[in-house]
């Protein structure tokens, strides 16, 4: 025992995979919420 | 009625924060020297510290437009209330997951109940609860003034996360700063904290629309013809 960590890149790999997949999701999320309330408020604008 | 408004910033926001995070990425990832007793294993502080300072930072401003939302009355601020914290707990969830990978290499488990991860959780279940608590009251103006007090409340355990690690003997280390941090590895720390931070500003601008929409239809449901709103009335609307 070195007292050294040696290795680790999967661990390196998983918390940048998961901070990408948590930040993308996230956004892909607040776009999608977005264009369907715009589209809910312009068909609400045209009335009936 | 307050018109949303429809400016591009937001977008030209998160595009400079996906453009700062991969920069800041690469930079952490393969140009970044290694740590002389952590080894490659340091390099998730470069994501994982600036998750951090953005979920305080979330935090706080959900704090503040609590606050404004209390003595001003003005709906924009219930508005950014809801996407702050919504942003808050999405990048403290994801501080707790960067930090349990961290912790399994270094400490050997990937739970503590340590001071700062324990009062991390407490942070996490408080700002999640208020979220839910907004998402089960249907009266819009209880919903704004029981969630701008709760989140009032539950800004308090912010700083104790902070100074944690410096009121008790904690497993996790103090503070990151320019003093605590090598100078080798400043520049992808700050890349990526701001890149975080265009991001989420991006993101909650958005959020903001998102709710002044909703509301906008909540108060107001379309109807061929509107009764103007009584004089004081909070007007809805504002992102």
């Amino acid at each position: 025992m070195s007292g050294v960590v040696e290795g680790g890149w999967e661990f390196v790999i998983a918390a940048y995979a998961v901070t990408a997949a948590v930040l993308g999701a996230y956004a892909v999320s607040v776009f999608v919420r977005h264009s369907a309330e715009k589209s809910r408020a312009a068909g609400g604008e045209k009335g009936p | 009625m307050a018109r949303v408004a429809h400016n591009r910033t937001p977008h030209a926001l998160v595009a400079a924060g996906v453009a700062l995070l991969l920069a800041g990425s690469y930079w952490g990832l393969l140009k970044a020297p290694r740590e002389i007793f952590m080894g490659d294993v340091q390099r998730i502080m470069y994501v994982h510290v600036p998750t951090a300072w953005n979920a305080m930072l979330a935090l706080s401003f959900a704090f503040v437009c609590a606050v404004c939302f209390l003595f001003t009355n003005a709906w924009k601020w219930d508005n950014r209330l809801e996407a702050a914290m919504e942003m808050g707990v999405v990048l403290s969830l994801l501080l707790c997951t960067q930090g349990a990978i961290w912790a399994k290499p270094t400490w050997g488990v990937w739970w503590d109940w340590d001071p700062r991860l324990t009062t991390t959780a407490v942070m996490v279940f408080a700002f999640g609860g208020i979220l839910a608590l907004r998402a089960f009251v249907d009266d819009p103006v209880k919903r704004a003034v029981w969630s701008a007090v709760a989140c009032i409340v539950a800004f308090a355990d912010v700083p104790i996360v902070y100074f944690s690690v410096k009121w008790w003997n904690s497993l996790h280390q103090a503070q990151s700063s320019p003093q605590t941090v090598s100078r080798a590895f400043h520049w992808p720390l700050r890349i990526n904290a701001f890149g975080i931070l265009f991001l989420w500003t991006g993101l909650v601008a958005l959020r903001a629309r998102v709710a002044a929409l909703r509301l906008q239809s909540e108060i107001h449901p379309p109807v061929p013809e509107q009764k103007s709103a009584p004089a004081g009335a909070p007007v809805p609307g504002g992102a």
